[in-house]
């Protein structure tokens, strides 16, 4: 049974859509990875799945359908959302963010504040600080922590590397896989870079102008001249 | 000079009472309630209709002015700011209007004569030479308990972190899986329990009448406007400033300039530092 399978997926703001009949499906434990330009739907897909947006088509978990599905919701499914820009709490510490974090897995808190402080070690020596006056790779780690902090079951993140330098992206890169490989947490991951995606993810899936115009292994997508060019550089 | 530091003190406490529940829907609702002063008005009748005129224990008519203070929070949240949110101007007027409309409601219930509210503690000690009711004394005390309980509550709890969070960044609060609805239905009911409760001493500290709600209303837009957005601390202090400067204006000039000095202190914050002095900037 897949752990989120999606069906058809159509998404709207307003009368604009941004999504387009979208099918996609990730298994337990699986890494895949949604490429595309900006613009081609990413944050729509991922906000779609959290509930966040108005959608038609069909989302299940692990065989359940969870359309139409509250945020708060998807949560206590074990959905856990690191988006693009963050979404943090400025004026509230980084402790205060991941506490926030916990609201719907407050029997975790010691258990899962252990984890996001072996994993991102700088948020433990920095917990007093707020998040305003943090650098773009500290919010992202705040940003994973917070998400880490539901106790999630699949991780959504959303173009963890945009704007971070290579340093910090490489960071970020391990911790993802650590999730993966130690915590056999599923995820799934968008980004623009393809090669970063590739350097996680079993699968991709390419998105372009809200459908999905490619999807197999890094392998299977090679094949295809325009698509390496285009995402590969090939 | 002591008397001033001792009205002062009391006036500031009932301002900073009546003050925290506005800053609370403005802080976190991002609302500019202006029918909050309707709260501290129908806490004040409830209050009066409860515990003089069907002859309940004062204690009674405080819970039952606090409890409808709440309810009326919930019902505004539900039925005006949620169906008009993301229409900031609508919310306002159709709050100011509800303000008139519970004023209209409280003349036909209660006669547009103002009453007297006997105190929620009747008699008077001195302090320093200076006279002081217990019921201006208790609103003081109350107030820095209400303070200090919300200050832990925001700070301290998952529920009053939560307020924070959708305060700052409601997607963020909602992918943590913080209901905003709820969190904002939370804050209403507190914001009016608040407005209520500051309503019995104001209306006893003053008079009961239907338009006693404008004064309260200005006091809060001032204090929040002058401590800024978001912090309780910030409105503590700032309704010690006012609170103060009232004081030392009637005692020094003339009662007649009372609200003046506040006005231009309101006017001056706008201009050098309209985040306020407590408060941060938005981005």
């Amino acid at each position: 049974m897949s752990m989120i399978e999606i069906e058809n997926l159509s998404a709207f703001y307003g009368k604009a859509q941004a999504l387009r009949n979208v099918s996609l499906r990730v298994e337990p434990g699986e890494t895949i990875a949604i490429v595309g330009a900006n613009g081609a739907g990413k944050s729509t897909l991922l906000d779609s799945i959290m509930g966040l947006v108005k959608n038609t088509g069909t989302i299940r978990m692990e065989g359940q359908d969870v359309t139409g599905a509250k945020p708060g919701d998807m949560v206590r499914r074990g959905v856990g959302y690191a988006p693009e820009r963050f979404n943090l709490f400025p004026h509230m510490t980084v402790r205060d963010n991941l506490l926030v974090g916990a609201y719907t897995a407050r029997e975790d808190i010691d258990k899962n504040m252990d984890a996001v402080h072996r994993l991102f070690p700088r948020l433990a020596e920095r917990e007093g600080q707020e998040t305003s006056t943090q650098s773009g790779g500290e919010r992202q780690m705040v940003s994973l922590g917070r998400a880490l902090m539901t106790s999630p079951r699949i991780l959504l993140v959303d173009e963890p590397t945009i704007g971070l330098a290579p340093k910090v992206c490489v960071e970020i890169a391990e911790v993802l896989r650590r999730l993966s490989a130690e915590m056999g947490l599923t995820v799934i991951v968008t980004e623009q870079n393809a090669n970063f995606a590739l350097s996680l993810a079993s699968r991709l899936y390419v998105l372009e102008g809200g459908h999905v115009t490619a999807e197999g292994t890094a392998v299977e997508l090679a094949k295809d001249d325009q698509l390496a060019k285009s995402y590969f550089g090939a | 000079m002591m008397q001033i530091i001792i009205q002062g003190m009391l006036l500031s406490g009932l301002y900073a009472l009546i003050a925290m529940g506005f800053m609370l829907i403005f802080s976190i609702g991002r609302t500019l309630n202006l029918a909050y002063g309707a709260y501290i008005m129908v806490g004040g009748y409830i209050y009066f209709w409860l515990s003089q005129q069907l002859g309940m224990p004062k204690i009674v008519g405080f819970g039952g002015a606090v409890a409808v203070g709440a309810l009326m929070g919930l019902l505004k949240h539900r039925l005006i700011v949620k169906p008009l949110k993301g229409d900031p101007v609508a919310v306002e007027i159709s709050t100011l209007i509800l303000a008139v409309i519970m004023q209209s409601a409280m003349v036909l219930a209660f006669g547009d004569a103002s009453k007297i509210l006997l105190p929620l503690i009747p008699g008077v000690v001195t302090v320093a030479g200076a006279q002081v009711t217990y019921n201006i004394l208790a609103a003081t005390i109350m107030s820095w308990v209400i303070i200090l309980a919300l200050y832990a509550f925001v700070r301290g709890t998952h529920t009053g972190r939560a307020m924070q969070a959708v305060s700052m960044d409601e997607k963020g609060a909602a992918i943590s899986g913080v209901d905003p609805d709820r969190i904002n239905m939370i804050t209403w009911a507190i914001s009016g329990g608040l407005g209520a409760a500051g309503g019995v001493f104001f209306a006893s500290y003053t008079q009961l009448s239907p338009s006693m709600w404008v004064a309260p209303v200005i006091i809060s837009v001032a204090i929040v406007i002058v401590g800024g957005i978001g912090s309780i601390i910030g409105t503590l202090i700032v309704a010690h400033i006012i609170g103060f400067l009232e004081i030392t204006v009637v005692a020094v000039l003339a009662p007649e300039l009372r609200g003046v000095f506040t006005m231009v202190l309101i006017i001056g914050v706008l201009i050098m530092r309209p985040q306020g002095l407590f408060g941060r900037e938005e981005h």
